[in-house]
């Protein structure tokens, strides 16, 4: 097979596994080295290979050579322009680069686009004129068997017996998230790679990083804009969780603290220690930190501990219209938006409508005269079990809970309910 | 009154497991069918004569041990997971394949001791092992076995019993503490075989990944590595401790007797200086115990270790189709290695023994390769081992290599 690739517009897809280790000649045709790994250039969704690794006889270490003085793949043999022996250097990894053999080979990967973690057992390039470009990285078997060298003799044997052949197993590049440990040391701020683990879902993400280990879980984590931490520290487990919070500066803790759910919020800082749930808490902006002191004051085990503050509630004077303006207004996600509770001035709760009520009556009739004021509330101080059986009592989708005043003081929500400790 | 004793019993064992860390759990689980076994016919051939072998033994295991959980916690990471990222695909398919053979070897070993322990109340191993594999398989297909473990962990406590019945049979204290003292050795082919069996039954090569994995499960923060290293440690001295005293009281008893270990009724009479005619019913329960013990555990922990190094699903919570080299894995060990001990004629203890041997032969590749990782700065940072340290480990390393060379020479020549 010949790979020229000064044809131009000729492309062609081959292994790193085909390249590597083998021969490295120059112009004459004299093997100057044997190839032993390529550096690529992140940020492109196909990088291109910037520079080949060699060794060579009585050298310790590799020498680089920029990938333009590369003149031909011939076979499995890389022929090189001539003139190139000066331009041999010692290798440099810039901060956005990273070598296939060293950063990706053998090493785990995140697959964002199916959410799980891969290990690379191959790397799939495509030839494009005279540049190298990644396309793919190879997860399946048989990525292993061609580095075995033992791919032909097992097609041979599977097609001999079953008339059948293995299949690729590939990921696109554009949804390969390498993990190297060099990569991951870098500013993360600026690696841009590292954003494509936005697009999986928290809870898929929650997933990926308690398969990791503590330090790449930990870089990963740091990387995350605030919004995806908290969304993603809420679905981890609560050990982890902990020891995730305990990994972030205080000020960067304290502010996913703020953008998570209240209730969640109050859980995990439950499980610090004093010291540092103080410290949190003191680093936190005065309307969150007011919040998850009084949720802190209530015991595990209680309705108490379990309530979010998140909730919409309306004087019973306010009209329809004011109520669908009122969620208008709230630009952050509700925990719940099935219920809308109904205060008189002084806050003490009177009755509820449901999202029913916004959607079928007229935008002027007053809340007073549409709610209901048959309620079912719970005190801070009640057990969880109460609450569990009042739920499954009334088949409710959140229970207020009032103080003995009758004020509001928090919801629970039936996912508070359903969500093990 | 029997509901308060009952009671604090049940107290008593809790308190046990919430110490009882992956250290402790491993060292219970390598005193399974195979090293039941190795160690009685240890004492019954050769009486006190190898007991010295287990103070180096111990020594090794420590150490090597306390390699294993160092690993786990600097870096997170499972040692397939190492031995992939450090050394290729390559080296790591031919290992693991290595792997998996001793670990089959060791799978069919504890269905031999759940054969020979109910044979002992006239159960056909017809029976008991097929049962012994579908309940094993359940147990973590299930996923109950995390509950089932606390079970076996305390039953282990049965080993107590070779300590007291080894004080009962009046041992010959003199003679025994000139073995310890003066080793005496002959380059017998049985003897150094006996020696490699001893030492690959203490130091299993599965304890390594299976104790590493454990560690990284626990998520133990490098800071908190103290914990760790006495949880180890302990584990180390207990399962030597309870190996000495297997060896030294079927010395004191069956060697005596001039009784040469063939089958477990033969075994059990090292009991009998404690619990008499009852001696048989004693072994079996202990022997069953321990069999069932680490056939759960080690058909699972070859499973995890290959998957883990090939990058396939693993996972107990995962659907079969989520994970197909997972479940089918470890379906295979489980039912191939039931299926080898039903051949008919098939000598039960010896199969035990020879596994314990093949393990001692593989031991030392997997311990290159740890030290090779060990010392690996990128990866272990400051937690490398020490110069003096390391010194200890390469000598263990290379006296490993000399015995296996020796043995197989041994082998070859006569």
């Amino acid at each position: 097979m010949n790979k020229e690739m000064q044809s131009s517009g000729l492309q062609m897809f081959l292994f790193f596994s085909e390249l590597a280790g083998h021969k490295v000649v120059d112009h004459t045709g004299k093997p100057v080295g044997e190839m032993q790994d390529l550096r690529v250039r992140l940020g492109d969704p196909y990088p291109r290979v910037t520079a080949l690794l060699m060794k060579r006889r009585r050298t310790k270490g590799s020498l680089s050579l920029d990938w333009s003085e590369v003149r031909s793949l011939n076979g499995d043999i890389i022929h090189l322009k001539e003139g190139t022996e000066a331009k041999l250097t010692a290798q440099e990894v810039r901060h956005d680069e990273l070598l296939l053999r060293q950063d990706l080979l053998d090493k785990q990967v995140v697959d964002t686009h199916g959410a799980r973690i891969e290990r690379v057992n191959d790397v799939h390039l495509l030839v494009v004129r005279s540049d190298l470009h990644i396309v793919h990285v190879d997860i399946g078997i048989r990525g292993i068997l061609r580095r075995l060298g033992w791919l032909r003799a097992v097609d041979a044997l599977t097609d001999w017996l079953f008339a059948y052949q293995l299949r690729e197993k590939m990921v696109s590049w554009k949804y390969v998230q390498p993990l190297a440990a060099g990569l991951m040391k870098q500013n993360l701020k600026l690696n841009v790679k590292l954003q494509t683990l936005r697009e999986i879902h928290p809870s898929d993400l929650a997933d990926i990083l308690e398969d990791l280990d503590q330090e790449t879980r930990k870089r990963i984590f740091q990387s995350l804009d605030l919004h995806t931490a908290a969304e993603t520290l809420e679905e981890v487990d609560r050990k982890l969780q902990v020891s995730l919070l305990e990994s972030a500066p205080v000020e960067v803790a304290s502010d996913i603290l703020e953008e998570m759910a209240p209730d969640e919020a109050t859980d995990l800082l439950a499980d610090l220690p004093e010291e540092q749930q103080q410290k949190l808490i003191q680093t936190m902006e005065a309307p969150y930190r007011e919040q998850l002191e009084e949720l802190l004051r209530f015991k595990e085990g209680t309705a108490g501990s379990i309530m979010t503050t998140d909730w919409i509630s309306l004087e019973e004077s306010q009209t329809i219209g004011e109520a669908i303006a009122a969620f208008k207004q709230t630009t952050h996600p509700l925990e719940t938006v099935a219920y809308i509770y109904v205060t008189d001035r002084d806050g003490r709760l009177k009755g509820v409508l449901t999202l029913r009520h916004l959607l079928i009556c007229a935008r002027d009739e007053v809340l007073s005269s549409l709610m209901n004021t048959r309620l079912v509330s719970v005190r801070p101080e009640d057990n969880v079990d109460e609450v569990v059986e009042i739920f499954k009592k009334y088949k409710f989708l959140a229970v207020p809970v009032v103080n003995p005043e009758n004020k509001l003081s928090g919801i629970i929500t039936l996912q508070d309910v359903v969500e093990p400790e | 009154m029997r509901l308060y004793s009952l009671k604090s019993r049940w107290r008593g064992l809790i308190l046990f497991l919430a110490v009882a860390g992956p250290g402790i759990i491993t060292s219970n689980v390598d005193n399974d069918a195979g090293g039941i076994a190795t160690y009685s016919i240890a004492g019954s051939y050769y009486g006190y004569s190898l007991l010295w072998s287990l103070v180096p033994i111990m020594v090794a295991l420590v150490i090597i041990q306390e390699m294993s959980a160092r690993m786990g916690v600097v870096t997170g990471k499972g040692l397939s997971d190492l031995i992939r990222e450090r050394f290729g695909v390559r080296i790591t398919v031919y290992l693991l394949l290595a792997v998996v053979l001793t670990n089959f070897g060791n799978v069919i070993a504890e269905f031999a001791g759940v054969a020979s322990s109910l044979e002992i109340f006239h159960i056909p191993k017809l029976l008991s092992v097929p049962l012994a594999a579908v309940v094993v398989w359940l147990l973590v297909v299930k996923g109950t076995y995390r509950s089932v473990e606390k079970v076996f962990l305390f039953a282990c406590l049965f080993y107590v019993t070779y300590i007291i019945s080894g004080f009962l049979a009046d041992p010959d204290w003199k003679v025994i503490g000139r073995s310890l003292v003066r080793p005496e050795f002959d380059l017998s082919p049985g003897k150094l075989g006996m020696l490699v069996g001893l030492v690959g039954t203490t130091i299993a090569p599965w304890m390594q990944f299976y104790l590493q994995a454990a560690v990284v499960e626990k998520n133990i923060a490098a800071k908190d590595y103290k914990l760790t290293l006495v949880d180890v440690t302990v584990g180390s001295l207990v399962v030597t401790v309870v190996a000495g005293f297997i060896v030294l009281t079927c010395a004191a008893t069956l060697h005596q007797a001039g009784t040469k270990v063939q089958t477990a009724a033969d075994a059990a009479l090292a009991l009998e200086p404690l619990a008499g005619e009852y001696c048989s019913l004693l072994f079996a329960f202990g022997l069953l115990n321990a069999s069932l013990f680490a056939a759960s555990i080690l058909p699972l922990s070859t499973a995890f270790v290959v998957c883990e190094g090939m990058g396939w699903e693993v996972g107990v919570n995962k659907k079969f189709s989520e994970a197909p080299e997972f479940y089918g894995l470890y379906s295979l060990l489980i039912f191939l290695g039931a299926a080898a001990v039903l051949l008919p004629g098939i000598p039960l203890f010896a199969v035990m023994y020879v596994s314990q041997i093949v393990n001692g032969l593989v031991l030392p590749v997997i311990l290159v390769i740890m030290l090779v990782l060990i010392n690996d700065r990128k990866l272990m940072g400051r937690y490398a081992n020490g110069r003096i340290y390391n010194g200890f480990a390469w000598a263990i390393g290379l006296g490993l290599i000399a015995l296996s060379l020796l043995y197989i020479g041994t082998l070859v020549w006569a």
